[in-house]
């Protein structure tokens, strides 16, 4: 008999576990692509990365090419970037500015809104060809952002992006407040690849459990390099976001450039840190401005997005083409108006934990990859345990394994309402 | 040219390979602590991610892959001593190559160039970085130093593998 895919669930005796065949089964892997990344609202972009009109961008989502633009009139548009005549991919750059897309191969030219502007040899079709709506450019089929934050869904029909978001739209404006001018995607893009299940990158992203054992070289580096705050131990909780969104909230010893000063940033630093800090207490109240400054947060927005806002702010998607390989893509979120000496800072922060050359990013991989072998077993060695904190009074420690639940339900949740 | 000038380029473009060559042997035998030996006092270490310009990008500005001062250069050799090291303990298999070796001294600072190839081979894997690196090499008591070690990847991302967890 095949071995079933649902979470055992007993609230009561805290048990949680969930089948190792979700993580390498071909058969599973299809199913999500139909009933997760065919419906879920998935990010596509920062309005920052479109900073003028006619500013574009191209990349994968949900293993779609598209092509995010912005028009003339400030119109954001999510743009499936593939030629409506035979197929091909039409615009071919990462990014840049223009205010129309010549497809290489039989160069038919699309204005950045998608509407098809010249067929070349016209003659060979009607007069009224090129308004054909069949002949556009395809827009996704629902686009929608919250603050500068833009997500697309290719399903036609579903709730709307604020009500998906539920309670991490809270989180998300934790992040946006940050800034009083926006937030901004600084240059340059990690883009790597971990041979894993995507699960296990969406359950390690938001998984406090591990940093002592997987990450106490890192640890023990912030102690040497005075990049800690010596007094502060790692200490929070666990949120329910809903709809498969969670988060941890906690302190870490860490700096953060927004805004806990540690001793390596120098008396002058802690002057513009405790400037940062004013202005969020002015802008946003005491309690709201102490939260961002000091409590660091991992939020997992289902399926496959991270924002981290740790010792530097990761945007981090991840897509699987495989049920063994996944695409990551991350960047670094920080205040627009952010000092030059502050944005080093903040840069050299990020790379010191974050990322293929950092001092965490390659062993949470190690652990990835290996859990990955490990789950060739999978029929032998069937189940994983989620369980920590579940029968623990008084809300989720931030080493708890509350996230992972939240994402496994909502996970089993569609993938039972999708049916086999 | 004249031929002393031409003396001159040769013995630096000599000095210069077999100084890369020594390094690269360090790495592959994961001699680390010699190998942060050849830096500077003041020294930098950096891998440009590969959707920038990595020869002109500048690591407080963009998002580098990685952006060591000689402090962090240092602890990147402490960590990997350790076993809690976890992605390369136990240690990959690696091999440099390293060629087209280029060098012109600038006053005090010579500026070299050359290719590489890394191989990194583990549990059934085995991954290539392809790139140039750019040095500036100072003289300090009469030997070569490292002020700056940039590896410009010449990839289109870092895929299919994850992780710069060796030293290029
Ligand atoms: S496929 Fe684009 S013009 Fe023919
Ligand atoms: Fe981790």
């Amino acid at each position: 008999m095949e071995q079933s895919l649902r979470p055992v669930v007993d609230e009561t005796r805290g048990i949680y576990r969930v089948p190792r065949r979700a993580f390498v089964d071909p058969g599973v892997f299809e199913r999500e692509c139909r009933a997760i990344f065919d419906k879920c609202w998935l990010y596509l972009g920062h309005a920052s990365e479109l900073p003028n009109p006619g500013d574009y961008v191209t990349r994968k989502v949900a293993g779609r090419p598209m092509l995010f633009t912005r028009d003339k009139d400030d119109q954001y548009h999510a743009l499936i970037n593939v030629c409506p005549h035979r197929g091909a991919v039409v615009c071919r750059e990462r990014k840049g500015s223009s205010p129309a897309f010549q497809c290489m191969y039989h160069g038919w030219v699309f204005a950045n809104t998608g509407r098809l502007m010249v067929v070349p040899g016209h003659a060979g079709y009607p007069a009224d060809y090129k308004d054909d709506p069949g002949k556009q450019l395809s827009h996704a089929p629902r686009f929608d952002r919250f603050g500068d934050f833009f997500f697309v869904s290719f399903a036609a029909d579903g709730e709307d992006l604020a009500t998906y978001l539920a309670g991490a739209g809270d989180y998300l404006k934790l992040v946006s407040e940050q800034s009083s001018k926006g937030m901004t995607i600084v240059g340059g893009t990690q883009e790597y690849s971990i041979r894993g299940n995507w699960k296990l990158l969406a359950e390690n992203s938001v998984d406090g459990y591990h940093a002592a054992s997987t990450h106490s070289t890192y640890l023990e580096y912030l102690k040497n390099a005075n990049g800690s705050t010596h007094d502060t131990r790692l200490a929070g909780f666990g949120h329910d976001l809903g709809n498969g969104h969670a988060v941890i909230e906690y302190f870490a010893p860490w700096g953060r450039p927004i805004a806990n000063w540690i001793p390596l940033w120098g008396e002058e630093g802690k002057r513009e840190i405790e400037a940062i800090q004013q202005d969020l207490t002015a802008r946003l109240g005491q309690e709201r401005a102490e939260r961002i400054a000091k409590q660091s947060r991992n939020m997992i927005i289902f399926p496959n997005l991270v924002i981290n806002d740790v010792m530097a702010i990761t945007v981090r998607t991840f897509w699987p083409t495989a049920p063994d390989y996944m695409e990551v893509n991350a960047w670094a979120l920080a205040p627009a108006e952010e000092s030059e000496w502050l944005r080093k800072f903040r840069l050299f922060n990020f790379t010191e934990f974050l990322g293929p050359g950092g001092f965490a990013t390659p062993d949470d991989v190690e652990a990835i990859e290996k859990c990955q072998t490990g789950y060739q077993a999978a029929r032998e060695a069937q189940y994983n345990d989620i369980s920590r904190g579940m029968l623990r009074e008084g809300g989720s420690a931030y080493d708890d394994e509350l996230q992972m639940r939240c994402f496994w339900n909502e996970w089993d949740r569609r993938i039972q309402e999708h049916g086999a | 040219m004249t031929r002393e000038a031409e003396i001159d380029a040769m013995l630096l473009q000599h000095r210069v390979q077999s100084f890369l060559f020594h390094e690269a042997d360090l790495l592959d035998r994961w001699q680390l602590n010699e190998w942060e030996a050849l830096f500077a006092d003041e020294a930098s270490y950096l891998v440009p991610p590969t959707d920038v310009d990595g020869d002109f990008a500048d690591p407080s500005k963009s998002l580098f892959y990685i952006f060591d001062d000689r402090t962090r250069i240092h602890e990147r050799v402490v960590r990997l001593e350790k076993k809690g090291a976890h992605s390369e303990f136990p240690r990959s298999k690696t091999r440099h190559l390293v060629s087209n070796v280029r060098a012109s001294a600038d006053g005090d600072t010579i500026e070299a160039t050359a290719s590489f190839a890394v191989w990194r081979s583990k549990d059934g894997n085995t991954d290539i970085f392809v790139g140039h690196y750019a040095y500036k090499l100072v003289e300090i008591d009469g030997a070569l130093r490292i002020a700056e070690k940039k590896c410009v990847l010449d990839m289109d991302a870092l895929r299919p593998h994850a992780r710069i967890s060796i030293l290029l």
